[in-house]
């Protein structure tokens, strides 16, 4: 009996939509909703087919590349791209190609890793500075406010700087998550503020929820379309994090790989072999292009006031 | 007065948490000390030592005896401490923060103007072919990563002197001329600066762009424009007299905060062009384990953050009559 009740309630919920059909009554839920103004947009589904596509060459690049990214061909030393090294190699004799693959997927790695943790930890605490009002909130917020008072970028060098080995990315990855999290923490709480006033949170506080149900249950769902929105677009922020960081030899550090080394190692040879530079450029435009587009298409598909044209 | 009093004391006691905090995370961090040991011959364990202790960053003494050390010196003497090389910090950050302006003053500027001027002109042309080729562009810019920018700005250029012949573009520094004459040392200052400056435009204008356009548009559809509309003005006459005025108070917060950025740099423009400024000072700090000169950085950045933030308070209150100071 319970079982059908919430399948009702779920069925009457107002984000479905009914869609008729030669008379009879065809339901469309609020996931085939959001695809469907997805994949209407043109600009998005490009950028969903570039990633998948980047994601392919990340895991696949490495099987076909006739090199591997540690095993330098010392005969081919600075060499321009031919039918052995495809996108050439470096002056260090190393296949660009499979430097650029092994890059991009470390690169791709550390940028969704340290997206999805911040925010989580992000929606976690804006929340729950919000959510407990009075005291909590006032300090909580004073606490954020300090953390944002030195730039992060400052802080994740200093900490990135002593790691490096095979772990360093890791560590590259915390530290991102580390010092990422305040700014979006501090919009989520501005967010958390109305959502504290709706009647049934209200309801559950009283009735003896647990605050923390109450945050799982109530405050986090509602948050649910910009979370989403803003891990995707977040990938796009780590990764120009670590590239600024790699690029500037802070970040991840030899024997490790990732697009930011790569393009260090190509700043020197700028004039004597520009494919150094060009391949993992296109890749790492490719790689934020794609987030931007695909976050750009989820904001319009998820807002319910989206104006992006079309029916429903 | 004592409203932005208040947020002065406040300001200050958050800078000094966010300062300690930096300072004893980089003591924790960075190990100076490894500079000493991979010398070669090593020199001898006492004399690390000495070195070590004159400049108050040897891991042997406790760090909050340090800490103190550090903190009585800065307070009574202005004294931001000694490098691993025993060079006192202060001097060297206020040197690179005068190559920092000059970098930035012009692209900050040209970045502000331009970025909200196609802003409100896209925003006028919502959804016209211009607003869509300046907004994709834009959003290109956005996400390019600065590294690559600035290194295709270089290899374009470097492109251009080959194909002219003769150096148009320096890629490098910010001088090169060490005559006496005005006029060749400006122009000289004017091929260095062109290549950053472009770089560092394009990175301000975008976002001033995108945010602009979306603050314009917010209040151009808002229910006074529309009153202004129905009374009878101009389309032209309604957005700059009701709705442009509301749509710059954000911007104002986010110029003040721009502008606090002119003296802290930026650090990868400056490390692709070769720029003794702040933000390669960093790095180099950073590399060389340098506990005082990054501690020193940090909580100059962070001043600059708090002045901006305070500047906006008083901006926002002026230009935004719902807002009362008190």
């Amino acid at each position: 009996m319970a079982d059908t009740e919430l399948t009702l309630a779920g069925a009457t919920a107002p984000d479905v939509v009914a869609d008729e059909h030669d008379g009879d009554l065809h339901r469309t839920g609020r996931l085939a909703l959001i695809v469907r103004r997805f994949v209407r947009r043109p600009s998005a589904v490009v950028g969903a087919f570039l990633l998948l596509f980047l994601i392919a060459f990340a895991v696949f690049g490495p099987m076909v590349a006739n090199w591997g990214y540690d095993e330098p061909d010392f005969l081919a030393l600075a060499q321009a791209p031919s039918a052995e090294h495809w996108f050439g190699t470096t002056t260090g004799g190393s296949d660009v190609f499979a430097l650029v693959a092994r890059g991009l997927s470390r690169s791709l790695l550390i940028g969704v890793l340290s997206s999805l943790a911040i925010t989580f930890v992000a929606a976690l605490l804006g929340t729950m500075v919000a959510f407990f009002e009075g005291w909590f909130e006032r300090v909580g917020m004073w606490v954020l406010d300090t953390l944002l008072v030195i730039p992060s970028f400052l802080l994740i060098a200093m900490i990135t700087r002593s790691a490096s080995g095979k772990g360093g990315w890791l560590v590259l990855a915390a530290a991102l998550t580390a010092f990422g999290w305040v700014g979006y923490a501090r919009v989520l709480r501005t967010l958390t503020l109305s959502l504290r006033e709706l009647d049934y949170v209200h309801a559950a506080k009283y009735m003896g929820v647990g605050p923390f149900t109450i945050i799982r249950r109530h405050l986090i769902p509602n948050l649910g379309s910009v979370l989403i929105i803003q891990t995707v677009l977040g990938v796009v922020a780590a990764v120009n994090s670590e590239t600024a960081l790699s690029f500037l030899g802070l970040g991840v550090k030899a024997p490790d790989v990732s697009l930011g080394t790569i393009l260090q190692a190509g700043q020197s040879v700028v004039l004597t072999s520009p494919w150094v530079l060009l391949a993992p450029s296109l890749f790492l435009v490719a790689l934020t292009f794609s987030m931007q587009l695909i976050g750009d298409g989820l904001r319009d598909a998820i807002d319910p006031y989206s104006r992006s044209g079309g029916k429903a | 007065m004592r409203f932005i009093l208040r947020r002065l004391a406040n300001y200050v006691v958050m800078l000094f948490v966010a300062t300690s905090l930096t300072y004893f995370m980089a003591s924790f961090f960075m190990d100076p000390r490894s500079n000493y040991l991979a010398r070669n011959p090593r020199p001898p364990m006492a004399s690390i030592d000495a070195s070590l202790t004159a400049a108050n960053i040897n891991d042997k003494t406790p760090v909050l005896e340090r800490y103190w050390h550090w903190l009585v010196g800065v307070v009574t003497r202005w004294d931001w401490g000694l490098s691993p090389t025993q060079e006192p910090v202060s001097g060297a950050i206020s040197s690179r923060i005068g190559a920092s302006v000059q970098l930035m003053t012009l692209a900050t500027v040209l970045g502000i103007v331009l970025g909200i001027s196609i802003g409100v002109y896209t925003a006028i042309r919502q959804y016209k072919w211009q607003d869509r080729v300046l907004g994709s562009l834009s959003t290109f810019f956005l996400v390019v990563p600065t590294p690559v920018l600035a290194l295709g700005v270089v290899i374009a250029a470097i492109w251009i002197n080959q194909a002219l012949g003769f150096r148009l573009f320096y890629v490098t520094g910010l001088h090169s001329y060490s005559g006496s004459n005005f006029w060749l040392k400006l122009s000289d200052l004017g091929q260095h600066l062109v290549l950053p400056t472009i770089v560092l435009s394009i990175i301000t204008g975008v976002t001033y762009h995108l945010t602009q356009r979306t603050y314009l548009l917010d209040t151009m559809n808002a229910d006074y424009v529309r009153t202004a509309r129905a009374k009878g003005l101009p389309l032209m006459t309604a957005i700059r007299k009701h709705a442009l005025r509301p749509s710059l108070i954000p911007t104002t917060v986010q110029v003040a905060f721009t502008v606090a950025g002119v003296f802290t740099g930026a650090v990868i423009t400056e490390t692709v062009f070769a720029i003794n400024g702040l933000g390669r000072y960093f790095i180099t700090s950073i590399v060389q384990n340098d506990i005082n000169a990054s501690v020193a950085i940090a909580a100059f950045a962070g001043a600059c953050t708090l002045v901006a933030a305070l500047l906006a308070d008083v901006a926002v209150a002026w230009i935004d009559p719902r807002v009362r100071l008190s």
